[in-house]
């Protein structure tokens, strides 16, 4: 494999990297908190990639402006449907796989939502009309500003959640309810407070993910869907209870989809039409050999314990 | 009394006139279009506006016989392919197995139609697909009618006769790895080294991929080992095809060669982001699709069509209209059944002069006018210029 093709995937595996870290994080603390393996988060992350779309096409190219549209927009997204779905079946008691289904249900509103409205508004394969450009350049290695963004507001993001969660009042509760929904209860937690500001994090984090996958390809109704395999992926890899441990899987899914497989590619022939076999072969792998995933390698007070 | 034989007598009246109502209804002959198209996933909004067409197109054609007398009137029936083969295979089963449609408008790209192939041969069920194109459902003798696009065979020597008139000793190709994408890389590849090219390599992008950094990371590695002589092909969807040139714009050796790539890359949103634009204008991008002739209907279509759905047609939704007419006079002609709407579409075909262009099939009931627009973009990035034809039948260039 020639250098200057290790160094662009290595530059890749970073940047899709931390864009997996920033969706992955959300699914795990909604498994977490709620106990709830959430489908309908592929759909935040599109929904808060279209309001960074119709942002950027109003005139306004401030990235913060367009990610904190994004935010909002997931952020309510997700509320929504806790209020309106997933709240009152938890009041029912019902199964886990009923909740998995309504998250399903849920993912698939939200999509023809955006269908409807992408089709009345053509509003396909857009993309948020931030301008690419080169940052840095030093021989293969080449950085955009897109990387400039990517990199620093997922890392930025992941430490305030970090934060959050250890050093808040909210985020202890987090924890408390995260560890044993009754006995946070008992001790006088507002539990649906809690749930409700989960969500709005939930959401919110899927939404500003959405907004830089749509400055990182183009955007329409299914660019959520077709990322959560990877997603899931990520966030199994992190035993879906740690934070680190799902920044870490996401960081390996991306090495696998992008360096391993130009390795492959390169050295072996392997077509690159296999990408999205990968996350496949990496939940099979680590449910079959290790289903708790990093959660071991990181049970620090930081992350989210089951 | 008198109010009770009024009551009585209108009850009487109106019995009547529903009695004749249903003897009405008995006397009308209704035929049901089945519709194929994909309405989810990335080709929802293609599937969509394709419907409207045929929608269109069935409204007009149940208006004229209303007014000729007829009693035959046409429905459709509509279900998803999924864009994917089964999903095309379970929409044809649904859409014959609950209304009993003898012909099915679509589906859309050559990998749904194939997937759709097994059970319309079966059952005798005519498909009527308006913009597939892929050479490996070119097949004499079945159930399958390509009336308006003609198969990539002919475009593929035209890119092929580009590429070695641009110098191109090594070409690589990045394609969609489906039965359009593949058909494209394997004509192309016989083509171009056929009549003297070198070396290509080929990457192939599962269909469902939104992010094309990995790809076009391969791409440029492979441009760079062939070094200056090398030009780039790009057979890719709309959506991968926005994708990759946004990951490629940065690149250094992807925008310093010369690109060539299928009309996905000439969307309208292709152009609408400058860098984009600029990259396919330095990238000296050419592209060669079929000429879409304005024709005395061509017109009337777009009127109509924004009279009846309030908004513009899409890129080939007159394909869609057209071939739901070719499917409607068939059946006008031939009656509700398959066999015989499979053995008169040819005809009917051949003397069809619709919205874009004179259909007329091979022996293989794909369209057999192979009459290609050669575009490139404009060195301002603001449009697409033609600049030259590309007469598939006698293998011609002929640049402005």
């Amino acid at each position: 494999m020639p250098p200057a093709l290790l160094t662009t995937s290595l530059v890749n595996t970073i940047q899709i990297g931390s864009l997996y870290a920033l969706m992955a994080l959300g699914i795990t603390l909604t498994f977490s908190v709620m106990k709830l393996p959430n489908f309908a988060h592929a759909d935040y992350v599109s929904a808060g990639a279209y309001a960074a779309l119709i942002v950027s096409l109003s005139g306004v190219l401030n990235p913060v402006v367009i990610m904190t549209a994004a935010f909002i927009v997931g952020a309510l997204a997700a509320l929504i449907s806790h209020l309106f779905v997933f709240k009152p079946l938890e009041g029912r008691d019902v199964s886990l796989y009923t909740l998995i289904l309504s998250s399903f249900a849920v993912g698939l509103i939200i999509r023809y939502i955006l269908f409807l409205m992408a089709d009345y508004f053509n509003l396909f394969d857009l993309r948020i009309a931030i301008p690419l450009r080169i940052l840095f350049r030093e021989g293969s290695l080449i950085l955009s500003n897109l990387f400039a963004w990517v990199v620093p507001t997922s890392i930025l993001l992941v430490i305030a959640l970090t934060l959050l969660l250890n050093r808040t009042p909210l985020g202890r509760e987090m924890r408390a309810l995260a560890n044993n929904s009754t006995l946070a209860r008992v001790i006088g937690i507002p539990v649906e407070r809690v749930k409700n500001h989960a969500w709005l994090l939930v959401g919110g984090l899927a939404g500003v993910a959405g907004a830089l996958w749509g400055m990182q390809t183009a955007v329409n109704p299914l660019m959520g869907w077709a990322a959560v395999l990877s997603v899931f992926a990520a966030a199994i890899l992190g035993g879906l209870s740690s934070f680190t441990g799902t920044i870490l899987g996401a960081y390996v899914v991306a090495f696998s989809e992008h360096t391993v497989m130009l390795f492959l590619n390169f050295n072996f022939g392997v077509d690159l039409a296999y990408k999205p076999a990968i996350p496949f072969i990496i939940i099979i792998a680590v449910l079959l050999t290790r289903p708790q995933g990093f959660t071991q390698f990181f049970q620090r007070g930081g992350d989210l314990q089951r | 009394m008198f109010k009770k034989l009024v009551i009585l007598t209108l009850a009487l009246a109106m019995l009547v006139m529903l009695g004749a109502s249903i003897q009405a209804q008995d006397d009308m002959e209704t035929y049901v279009l089945g519709v194929a198209l994909p309405f989810t996933g990335s080709f929802g909004t293609f599937g969509q506006d394709f419907e409207r067409g045929i929608d269109l197109a069935v409204a007009q054609m149940n208006a004229e016989l209303e007014s000729a007398g007829s009693s035959i009137r046409f429905e459709t029936a509509s279900a998803d392919t999924e864009q994917t083969p089964e999903g095309a295979a379970r929409a044809l089963q649904t859409i014959v197995q609950t209304t009993g449609a003898q012909v099915v408008v679509g589906p859309l790209t050559t990998a749904e139609v194939l997937g759709a192939k097994q059970f319309a041969d079966e059952n005798g069920v005519v498909i009527v697909a308006m913009a597939s194109s892929g050479p490996a459902a070119s097949i004499p003798g079945d159930n399958i009618f390509r009336v308006i696009y003609p198969p990539d065979t002919f475009s593929s020597k035209a890119f092929a006769t580009i590429a070695l008139e641009r110098g191109h000793q090594n070409m690589v190709l990045l394609h969609v790895d489906d039965a359009f994408g593949n058909g494209m890389k394997e004509q192309f590849i016989t083509n171009y080294q056929a009549n003297g090219g070198g070396e290509v390599a080929a990457f192939a992008y599962a269909p469902q991929s939104t992010e094309l950094s990995t790809e076009a990371a391969a791409v440029s590695a492979a441009l760079a080992g062939f070094g200056d002589t090398a030009g780039f092909f790009c057979v890719c969807f709309p959506g991968a095809a926005e994708a990759f040139v946004q990951v490629a714009q940065i690149d250094p050796v992807l925008t310093s060669v010369q690109w060539l790539g299928n009309e996905a890359m000439t969307s309208d949103e292709m152009l609408e982001d400058p860098g984009h634009a600029q990259t396919l204008a330095n990238a000296d991008f050419v592209t060669v699709s079929q000429s879409a002739e304005v024709t005395p209907l061509t017109p009337i279509f777009n009127a109509d069509f924004v009279a009846m759905f309030d908004k513009d047609p899409g890129i080939f939704t007159n394909y869609a209209f057209d071939a739901a007419n070719i499917a409607m006079l068939t059946m006008l002609a031939a009656g509700n059944d398959g066999a015989a709407v499979k053995s008169m579409l040819p005809f009917i075909s051949n003397h069809y002069i619709g919205t874009a262009v004179q259909a007329f099939l091979d022996e293989n009931g794909d369209q057999a006018i192979a009459s290609y627009g050669i575009r490139r973009v404009a060195e301002d990035g603001s449009g697409f210029e033609v600049i030259g034809t590309y007469d598939g039948n006698s293998d011609t260039i002929t640049y402005k």
